[in-house]
Order: structure tokens, then sequence, then C-alpha cells
């Protein structure tokens, strides 16, 4: 045991830690039993079409926890059919969610361009361009248009007005996209005549450089949605198990009917009842972040593109609002880490579309950019339209709305506001208002050093949201008990090395 | 019409020994604000014709149309007693002028915090009481919080036209019967006595008890009848009315006063009290309503009684009312009888000021107050918020203590959480305009001084529903009120449109500040939740949520029940769990806490805020806790007041100071957020036995605690046979002995437990208590009313927290089924979490 183990830990600890991963063994076809499968499961070939057309000299290959044990075989496979001159890195325990493109991790070895395995969000991201590998699950289109037909004669009443059928589906199933698209247009063409069904594909690539950096199709394929006046008309199929990105589309296409087939289990579950919980969920969140003073901005991503844009966006709207923050990146978060920082009330969680948190362990509330965005707002409207893109976040926010919710504020500033998470009135602390600071009006970061005056006055260091933390807390640190203890003798200490005092072999 | 002015009123106001700060009181139904026509009409608002049908103080749509009072009213009045009456005053008192400042309050049990609130800006109360139905359970409540405000009591026996018209009774019999209600009152205030106080128990021969109809307007205390005789009999007023009441008889034979029931031949002899003061009244009633009309006219010509030509032209019950309306006004009598006996605000804050100031009593605010000094410091009490014309705002009302307000200067606002020498809850903001606050009218007013009621503009946006305004920096909070009820019952609501949201919350925020005692906040689920007392109280802010707060339509759920979770006996095996990091660990034992100390601790007895040495004291002398434990409680929980401890036991560990704010951190966490169903926890004592931690402070953070302390108060729970605490209504029910047995069959198909049933003595109504479990009680008093023909009608007012029987850890059991509902509802995992979710192995 080395003395630096009390600083840092070793390492070890990484290397030995056992990860949860879920596998489902059955889908996910080995190499040494059939490696046509599984050339075809990981689309070999057009990875290797991918890497040439490109002409790319360094290629990352992305895989996450529960696909790492087929990265060998991959490589190897990848490695026969391209050649020598290309240079194949495996990535792998991803810094923030496995589901984004890791864009830092492959700039540590200048690669060019990035193979993206497994689950993936899509979201676009800003440097490098990416092919998505998914995997190519088996899917029985038959007995999904067996089931869908029993269910729409069930619900035809319920049914009647649905002018269009959305399709949309897992990651994993886009292969079947097409034959699947065509079994549902001869089954809703069945049904009604004027029921219209729609699909995007997913696309499989992304180039960064691409003029179409924010255009209809691309990463946002998953999120289109009707305008708002045929929303209760249309009716969305999902294909595909309980995941993050069905929670995702639920949330951003609240008001429309979503129903969720799972393959594995071949049940419908009609989504709209579970839609409207989890918004409210997330609605009581937002009021207890309305009455959070300090937050903390949590950096969850660096792939996705705009997320630096949208962070000193978050910055400057808490600013504006008076409130205190800090920004701080921790990697994958979980309880323990997050629960570090005591005095953040509340957290902003900046990351791909997916990544949104729902999970009662944690210590204080975590909400996405846009619930920031609602909390902020001087009433508190909840329209249950919800938005995970950053682009539309930033976009969204005309200028002079914020305008006159400034003016209006500075009727009273003071103004206690009814908090609906205590039902009483609370009185908003006001970190950096440019009146109350006085002496150090130039910058209220509280990092920042000031020069001590000459005289040796008492300077007021503005108010500070960690000052005031510390005052609430019983341990403030060592007891300093100035004053208390009589003043000791000196005496002569022992003189020497730790190994061996002078005085030991007098001892001894 | 209205027979004095603003400027007269303001005039008394600077007199604070000839003001009466008075609130009406009593069970509902016996009638407070019919009576309460009558002084308001002696003070010339509304014409005495109309009084006792009109209930100016119920100024709401809703409560004319149910005919109940939901919202309090003041009213200021102007009365100038008889000069030779005024020698009778045993306080000091200038003149013969004096400001009464009446409050009429609701009856009904579910709007007890109305009361409560008007008590605590009133010095006296009149408690009515009806002569038929007697003292009842809200009679009892609101006496008992009346007492401990310290406010002096007197009473009238209402309703006395009924008792002669309806139920026929004798002279005797309705001495009787009064005699017994005066005696039942005596003895709940009794109970209560106060020695500050003194003793205020009603006598009617001292003239603190009088008998009436309000409907009729008519009403009479001994001294009215005392003063007629004294001339005749050429006594002392005071020694007449002695002999007017009681065992004194009166022989007409010989002239003589006796104290015997029979006179020196055996014949019985009739009580005095039958024979000047029944006999007349029983003669009146009888000639109008047997239509002996010149009988009638002979009798008021010797009464001194005289009647307007139309006036005669009247017959039966209307010209009963009129007559006895002239015979014995309603107004003069009651307002003498106020004025007389209950104290002025000069006399009462002397002795109110200990149980109404947090602070010492030896500050200028203290010293203020004691001496309703108009020059001191300004220290005012809003005890609640009154609705204006303007929606959405609202005047602040209350009463001045010390001090004179007026608009322009700024003054402190110090809301409920203010601690003397800091910032928190405290504005420092001007009065707009102050108000006097007549019923449904308002006047404006320029100052107002101390020993006063006013309403205030324009600080409604700082206070919530309650809070003190002083202008003194030193200045403690004026105590809290405390409530009889406590909201137990809740319903979620939600808005059927979308774009309504911003509404419902700026409704919601109304609706908390419009009345004393609703709850509105949103839970974990983003259900909107509004909780009041009953199902009565709830649907009235349903109501005026949704027609007036938000003006919107609103979706409401079914009411539910708030549970406690708690446990039942001692963990197990102690509780162990290990940080993320695996290098701290925490044990633990949870206990329940002693019920008493429960019960303490959510009335205040024992809190947080108390020093740690005195209140261990208290917790050693009263509850036999151990002093050592009892100083090493780390906090209450939830929110840092609940029923909850945190006990530190360990003996020796290093560090632990520092990791102490972590664990209230996760301490308050579980306890906000039972095991069981995540409701919050009750009556449960955490020991933290030992605890191991990582010598570097970076592995010890909040971090690695605070999930960990969460974790490990859960697992201590589930060691410990967790339970699940209902909430119980005391319902009190009447009934004639007929409905009886459907009463009994309506609280057992409920679980209901009947407490008591006694027969009221003289009547054929029974009186059954009963405990019945909040969850069942929605209703209840529909059930109760097809069950016995609509003769009985039950008054529920919250009790206590009831242990249920099972455990919801037993599958299959009842209250499995419960917590699965509750949890299913909040959207979580339907089975409680396993033991070994959070138990980590050594």
């Amino acid at each position: 045991m080395s003395a630096t183990e009390t600083f840092s830990s070793s390492g070890e600890e990484v290397i030995n830690r056992s990860i949860d991963v879920h596998k489902e063994d059955s889908e996910t076809p080995s190499y040494a039993r059939d490696p046509g499968v599984f050339e075809d499961f990981y689309e070999i070939d057009q990875t290797v079409r991918f890497i040439e057309d490109g002409q790319y000299k360094r290629v990352t290959l992305q895989f996450p926890d529960e696909l790492l044990h087929d990265s060998v075989p991959i490589y190897r496979a990848l490695k026969r059919k391209l050649g020598d001159d290309k240079e194949l890195y495996v990535l792998a325990d991803t810094s923030y969610g496995s589901c984004c493109v890791d864009e830092v991790a492959a700039s540590h070895v200048s690669a060019d361009a990035m193979v993206h395995y497994g689950h993936a969000c899509l979201s676009l991201n800003a440097r490098l361009p990416v092919l998505y590998v998914f995997g190519k699950r088996q899917l029985d289109i038959d007995s999904i248009a067996q089931k869908l037909s029993e269910y729409f004669e069930e619900r035809s009443g319920d049914l009647e007005d649905v002018k269009r059928v959305v399709l949309k589906h897992d990651v994993v199933y886009a292969h079947n996209a097409s034959s699947l698209v065509d079994s549902l247009g001869n089954l809703s063409g069945k049904l009604s005549g004027n029921m219209q069904l729609s699909y995007d594909p997913l696309h499989r690539s992304t180039t960064p450089s691409s003029t179409s950096l924010y255009g209809e199709g691309v990463p946002k394929s998953l999120e289109t949605i009707p305008s708002s006046a045929d929303a209760e008309k249309t009716l969305t199929i999902w294909v595909g198990e309980e995941s993050p990105t069905l929670t995702k589309l639920v949330m951003i296409s609240s008001g429309q009917n979503i129903i969720s087939y799972s393959p594995r289990t071949g049940k419908i579950v009609a989504q709209t009842p579970l839609t409207n919980r989890l918004l409210m969920r997330r609605y009581a969140l937002v009021q207890k972040a309305r009455d959070a003073d300090v937050f903390g901005i949590l950096v969850g991503t660096l792939g996705v593109a705009s997320y630096l844009p949208l962070i000193s966006h978050i910055r400057t709207k808490l600013k504006k609002a008076h409130k205190k923050f800090y920004t701080i990146s921790v990697g994958k978060i979980n309880p323990a880490k997050l629960a570090n920082f005591m005095e953040i009330e509340c957290w902003v969680w900046v990351s791909c579309s997916e990544g949104m948190v729902e999970s009662k362990d944690y210590f204080k509330p975590i909400i996405t950019p846009f619930e920031l965005e609602v909390a902020l707002q001087k009433a508190p409207d909840w329209s249950g339209k919800y938005t995970f893109d950053f682009k539309e976040l930033l976009d969204s926010v005309p200028s002079t709305q914020g305008m006159s919710w400034r003016n209006s504020e500075d009727e009273d500033e003071e103004r206690p506001v009814f908090s609906l998470v205590s039902g009483s009135y609370r009185q908003a602390k006001r970190f950096g208002d440019e009146t109350a600071t006085g002496t150090t009006a130039s910058d209220t970061n509280a990092s920042a050093l000031t020069t001590r005056p000459k005289d040796n006055a008492l300077t007021k260091l503005g108010d500070s949201a960690a000052a005031h933390f510390l005052q609430d807390r019983t341990y403030q640190g060592l007891d300093p008990r100035l004053g208390q203890d009589a003043p000791s003798v000196l005496e002569q200490g022992r003189s020497g090395i730790a190994r061996a005092y002078d005085d030991d072999k007098t001892q001894t | 019409m209205v027979n004095f002015t603003v400027d007269q009123i303001r005039q008394l106001m600077d007199r604070p020994t000839n003001i009466r700060n008075m609130s009406v009181i009593a069970h509902v139904d016996h009638g407070k604000s019919t009576l309460t026509d009558s002084l308001v009409s002696k003070a010339g608002i509304i014409a005495s014709a109309k009084a006792g049908d009109m209930r100016f103080t119920d100024t709401r749509e809703d409560e004319k149309e149910r005919g109940i009072t939901i919202k309090s009213t003041a009213i200021s009045m102007y009365f100038e007693v008889d000069k030779e009456e005024v020698s009778a005053i045993k306080q000091k008192t200038e003149g013969s002028e004096f400001l009464i400042n009446l409050i009429d309050s609701p009856g009904h049990v579910d709007f007890s915090s109305e009361v409560t609130a008007a008590l605590r800006v009133t010095d006296g109360a009149l408690v009515v009481v009806d002569c038929i139905e007697g003292v009842c359970v809200q009679t009892e409540t609101v006496l008992r919080q009346a007492l401990t405000e310290r406010i002096k009591p007197v009473v009238i026996i209402n309703k006395v036209d009924r008792a002669l018209l309806e139920l026929q009774v004798g002279k005797e019999d309705l001495f009787q019967s009064f005699s017994r209600t005066i005696e039942s009152v005596n003895v709940i205030i009794a109970t209560y006595h106060d020695a500050a106080l003194g003793d205020v128990q009603v006598y009617p021969d001292k003239g603190t008890v009088a008998f009436g109809s309000g409907l009729h307007g008519w009403c009479f205390t001994l001294r009215q009848f005392a003063a007629r005789y004294a001339k005749k009999f050429g006594a002392d007023k005071q020694k007449m009315m002695d002999r007017l009441w009681g065992d004194n008889y009166f022989n007409p034979a010989t002239k003589k006063w006796t104290t015997k029931s029979n006179d020196t031949d055996g014949k019985p002899l009739e009580r005095a009290f039958n024979m000047f003061v029944l006999d007349p009244i029983f003669k009146i009633f009888e000639a109008v309503m047997n239509f002996k009309k010149e009988s009638v006219f002979g009798m008021l010509e010797k009464l001194d009684v005289k009647l307007l030509q139309e006036e005669k032209e009247l017959d039966g019950k209307a010209l009963l009312k009129v007559v006895m309306r002239k015979f014995l006004p309603a107004g003069d009598s009651l307002l003498e009888m106020i004025v007389i006996n209950l104290p002025s605000p000069a006399t009462a804050q002397k002795y109110r000021v200990e149980t109404l100031y947090e602070g010492p009593m030896d500050d200028e605010s203290a010293i203020a107050i004691r001496d309703c000094d108009a020059n001191g410091p300004l220290v005012l009490y809003i005890s609640k918020m009154v609705p204006t014309s303007d929606k959405g705002r609202f005047y602040a009302f209350g009463r001045i203590f010390a001090g004179t307000v007026r608009a322009g200067p700024k003054y402190r606002i110090q809301g409920p959480n203010y601690i003397p020498g800091k910032k928190e809850d405290l504005f420092v903001k001007a009065v707009q305009r102050t108000v006097l606050m007549m019923g449904r009218y308002i006047e404006p007013i320029e100052d107002c001084p101390a020993g006063n009621i006013i309403g205030l503009v324009g600080i409604d946006q700082f206070l919530l529903k309650s809070g003190t305004i002083t202008s003194s920096e030193t200045a403690h909070n004026m105590k809290v009120m405390k409530f009889s009820v406590s909201p137990v019952v809740q319903v979620a609501v939600e808005v059927k449109n979308a774009a309504d949201l911003p509404k419902l919350v700026e409704g919601l925020k109304r609706l908390s500040k419009s009345d004393p005692c609703v709850q509105a906040w949103i839970n974990e689920s983003g259900e909107h939740i509004v909780a009041g007392a009953g199902e009565l109280h709830l649907e009235i802010c349903l109501k005026d949520l949704e027609e007036d707060h938000a003006g919107v339509p609103l979706k409401k759920s079914d009411p539910v029940v708030g549970y406690r979770e708690t446990v039942k006996a001692e963990s197990t095996i102690v509780a162990l769990s290990k940080s993320q990091n695996k290098h701290n660990r925490l044990f633990m034992k949870a206990m329940p806490l002693e019920e008493e100390v429960s019960l303490a601790i959510e009335s205040n007895k024992i809190s947080a805020r108390d020093d740690f040495k005195i209140r261990a004291r208290i917790m050693a002398d009263e509850y036999g806790w151990d002093v050592t434990d009892a100083r090493k409680i780390w906090c209450f929980g939830p929110e840092t007041t609940g029923p909850n401890l945190l006990v530190d036991v360990t003996k020796g560990v290093q560090y632990l100071n520092e990791i102490k704010d972590s664990c209230v951190a996760g301490f308050q966490w579980a306890t906000k957020e039972g095991v069981c169903a995540e409701e919050n926890m009750r009556g449960v004592r955490f020991n933290i036995l030992d605890v191991t931690l990582h010598t570097d402070a970076i592995h010890r953070g909040g971090g690695q605690i605070i999930p960990t302390t969460r974790r490990v108060c859960y697992a201590a729970c589930l060691l410990a046979t967790p339970g699940l605490q209902e909430p119980v209504f005391l319902a009190e029910i009447q009934c004639p002995e007929d409905a009886i047995g459907g009463i009994y069959s309506c609280l057992n198909k409920r679980r209901g437990q009947v407490n008591s049933e006694e027969q009221r003595p003289g009547t054929p109504m029974f009186t059954v208590k009963a405990y019945l479990p909040v969850a069942e009680s929605f209703g209840f008093t529909a059930a109760l009313r097809q069950a016995t023909g609509g003769q009985a009608f039950p008054q529920c007012v919250f009790d206590h927290w009831s242990l249920m029987n099972g455990s919801p850890l037993e599958k299959g059991s009842k209250l499995e089924e419960l917590v699965t509902g509750i949890r299913t509802r909040k959207g979580l995992k339907p089975e409680i979490p396993s033991l070994d979710t959070y138990y980590d192995k050594l």
C-alpha cells in the first residue's frame, strides 16, 4: 500500500470493477459460431465501404459496455478487409452516455472518422463523420401486422378520426424498416382509406460539414412532430422495447396517441396515460427548480452539437434571474457524485436527448435545459410541449420576451413568490445583484480573487452562496479554539527521518 | 340610518379603555349570525325590522344559500351605555361611549380555523348556546380555544322562543334547563382554568348570562329585570340580581324573601326567577299566541312599552316579535352585557401579553403591548386575509396591540418563519392604506391606534396567511396561532385545459391566502393537492378555487387521505448500510417514539428551536428520556420540525461531527418519503449506534453519507416492523333515540368505534361520540342522513393518528393492498423495496 493511495486511487479498482451488463445473448450472434451471420449483423461490409469511400486514415470504433465482448472479432474482421494503411482504434467506457458519440476520446488519437456500435440517440454531433452500426435485430413483421390489425379492429371506434399514422422504431430494426412500412401501409390502407402512413427513414451516417447541419431529416428523424392542428388525429406506433428513446418520443409528442409494440413480448401498450404521468412528474421537478437559488450546470455531453452555446445560454439565463450557478462535469453521474455538492439545490443536465434522469435516488432534482427554461419563466406555464433539441431551445427564446419579463420583475424584486412545493411563500435569494454587492460590483464570480484593501478594513464579500451555505452548516471545519487553550511551553522535538529517528538508537 | 359616523369611531379608538373587541362563537346552527344581526341593527347598520332574517355578516353567496357562516366577518359599532350602568363596569372607563368591534365566526367544525383567527384579535367572546340542544362539541372546542387564548366569555342562551312555542315547557323546567346548560358551560371553563385570567365562570346573577331569541330579536339579562324591580322593592340593584336567580323565593303573602322553596305553612313557593322574570314573558307569549289582544295591550301599558298604530294591527308571531323586541330589545341588553363584563384591550393585554408575544417580557414591544400604548412601537398581528373586490388582492386583517399604524412609514413585516436578527421572512415595506372593516363594507381611515382591529392594504403580497408587523427592530414575532383542526383530507385538482395551468397556480396561491387552514402544494407525481379540514371545508375551497380564485374549469380527484409511516417495534437487528465507495458504514436502529413525545413535538411543546439543554430537561422530566440521549438529538424531521428524531448514541467516533450535516440531510429525506409508501414518517426514533468512516475527508463527503443515511434509515425501518398510521376523526352526532340504531349500523360499516352515548338530560336527544377513520368519512354525512331519516347530523374533527392493524410487509394483507394502491397512485413500483435494497452485509 503506497502512501499516495489516500490522495488518489491506484486505478486498480477501475480495472477490477464489474459492470452491470444487460445481456441479450440470444440476440447477438457469436463470431465463433457463425462468422457470416456475425458480419452481417454488424454490417462489416458497409462499414468497410464507409471507411474506404471517405478515405479515412484513422477510424475509431466506439462500443457500449454490453457489446464490448464483440469488439475484438469486429476489429479483426474490419482489419482483414481494410488492409494495413487504415488504423483502427477501439473505444470503450465512454465518459458520458454510450449512446452519444464520444468525440473527445476520438480526438485523443486524432481520428478522422468514427463507427458507433449499438444503441444510439442519433444526436447531432459537432466534429466527426460518424457511421452508426445498430446491429441487425430480427423482427417478425407478419406478427406485428397481425397484432396491429387486431388492435385496430378492437379500437376502431377510438381510432376513427386518426388521419395519419407515424411509424417509429428502435434503431436496431432500421434494416427492417422498409418491409415494415410496406406491410403496415397495406394494413392501414385496408382499414380506412384516409389514413396515411408516414415514416422518416433513419440516417445511418452523418457528416457535420454538410450544409444540412440543422436541416430537416438527418438527426431529427425521430423528432419530427406534426403540426399541432392535427396532433390529435395522429397515431404514433413505436416498435421496440421500453427504452429511453421511447420515453423521449413520448415526452416530445404529448397530446398524441402513442402505442408501443414490443417485439419480445408481442404486446401492444397504449402510452398516452403514461405520458401524462411522466409529464406531470417532470412538472413537479420544474416546480422544485423554481424554488432553487443555487444551480449546478452538469455537463453531460461533449459530443452533441451546440452544447457549448447552450451552456453559455443557460448561464446568461441564470444570471439574469439572479441565481447562483456552478458548472460541473463529473462524467457519468451517480447519486454519490452529485450529493457531494450539497449547496447545489437543483441540477441542469446538459446532455443528449435521451439523457433525462428519472430516478428517486438523487438528492436534488435533475432537470433538462428545457425544463430550466420553463422554471425561470415568471408564470409557471406548462403547455405539455416538450423539447430536447438544443438548437430549438436556443432559437425559441425571443429576446423581447426576456426583456418584458425583466421589466415586470423590477417592480418589486423582494416580493416573495408562492412556492407550490411547500405551499407557502418563499423569498428567493438574489445573487449577483448590482445594487446589493456595492464594493465588488465588477464581477460576482465567487472564485475571483479580490485585492485586499490597503487600510486592512474588512471588505464585504457581496453575496456568496457558498458563504451562506457555510453559515448554515453545523460543522465548519476544524475548531480553531482561539484563546481557549493555554499556550504550552516549547519542547525539544525528535530529529532525524521517520525510518530511524536520532533518539531511536539510544532507546534500543 | 347609521347612527354613528366614522369620525365618532375614530375618536373612540383613542380610548382603549372604551373599546371591546369580541367574537361571537358557538356550535353550528345555534344562532350566532342571527344574533349578530340584533347587535348590528342596534348600531343602525341594518333596519331593526330585518334583524333576524338578514344575516348581515354572511356576505358570501354560498353562505346565504346554505344558511351557514363560512368566513368570519368583522364589524365595528358605536354604543352608548346608560349613564346609570357605567358604575357597574369594574374596569377603568372614560365616559359612556363605547366602540365595539365584533367578529361573527362560523360554527361548523370544518371552519374552526376561522374562529381561531377571530379569537386572536379579540379579548372577549359571546358564547351562544342553543337552549334546547345545550352545550355541543363545537361549543366546547371554541370555548376551550377561547380560554387558552385568555379570552373572557359571556354566554347567551338562545332560541328561548322555541322552548316556549314548540316544546311548551313549564317555567320551572325552563329554569332547570337553563341552569343545567350554564353548569355545563362552567364545567368546561373550570377545566381550562387559567390563573392569569381569573375566575371567568358565568353566572346569571352576575349578569354574564343572557337569555333570548336572536330570531325574534329579544334578549335579557337579570340586570334589566333587576333594574325594573329594584325601584319597586326599593332594593339595591345588585342585591336584586342575586335574588332573581337560584334558590330564592318570594312569598307574596308575607312580602318576604326566603331561600326555602316552601313557606311556613308548607305550601310551595314560586321561584323568584320564575315569578319575576319568566312569568311576564310567559304571559305575553300566551296572550299573543292565543289572540287575546286586549290583555296584551294592557300588559304592555304596565310594562311601559308603546306600540305604533300599524304594529297594533299585527297578529300571531309577527306581533309577538314586535312586542318582545320592544319589551326586551336584544341589542341593548347584549351590548350592555358586553360592555360591562368583557375586558377592554387596556385590561386584557396586561394578562394576554405572555401568551401572545414570543420575545422577552421586558423588551420595548412587550411593555408597549402590556400597556396597550398607542405611542409605543407598533406591534400588529395579522390573523387572516380578507379578499377585496380587486381580484387577487387581500386586506390584511389584524389587531394592533401596540403603537399606531398609518399609511406611509415603512414597517417590518415579519412572516411566521422570521427569527430575530436574521433576514429571512422579513420585509420592510409601507402600508398603502388602512381601512375599517364593516361587514360587507369598508371605511377608509387615516390611522389607527393600539387596541383596535384594522384592515391593511398593500402588504398582502408579503404575507401568505398571517404575520407580525412592527416598527421595532428588536421585536420578536407574535405567537403563531394554533388551529384545532388539521388539513387531513386531500384532493388532487387538475386543469381541464393545459393552457389554464398558470391560472390554477395563481388560484391555489389565492386560495391558501384566503383561508387560514387550507393548504395547497404539488406532490412528487406532479399533482396539485388541496388539503382541508373536512369534506365540507374542501368542497367550499374547491368551489372558490374553480369559480373565483382560478376561474377555470377543473378536474377533481376523489378525496384521499394522507397516511403516516411508522414502526411498531425496535429493529430486530442492527441495520447496516455502506456508502457507495464501501469505505463508510452506518449502523442504525429504529424504534417507535412514545406517542406523547410525538404529540408534544406536533404541538410545539418540544421543538427543534428550543435550547437543547432545556429541551433535554423537559424530555427527561416529562417523557422519561435519558438526559444524555435527549441532549444528543441531532434533529427533528421531516422539514426539521416533524415528529421523528435522529439520536446519536455512538461512543467515541472520530470525525462524527463532520458528517452530522450529511446525516441530517439524509434523515430529512428519508422521513419525508418513508420506505413503504413514500408518505411522511411519524413517531420514529432513529438511533445511530456506530459509524465507521474513511480517514480521508474527501471519501466521507456528503455524496457518500447522504444517500447512505437514507438507505440505513430505510433498512432500520424495514427491520422494525413497519406500520401505517391513519388520521381519525372524532365524530359527534346528535339525534333522537330512535335514530341511534341507524347511527350504529352506519358507523359499523365504516370502521367507526363508538366512544360514548349520552342522553341530554331533560330532552329526548342523544349525543353519540365515535372515532371514525378519515378515510371512511367521505360521504358519511349523507349516509348518516339516509340511515336515520335525516335526523342525525355529524360534526367531525381531526382527533389523532391511529396505528392501523397488520403489516404492509405481509403479502395479501389489507395494509399491503393499501400501500400498493398508494404506490401505484404515485407512479412507483407497486412492491415495497426488499430489505437487501438498503441493507448491506458486513
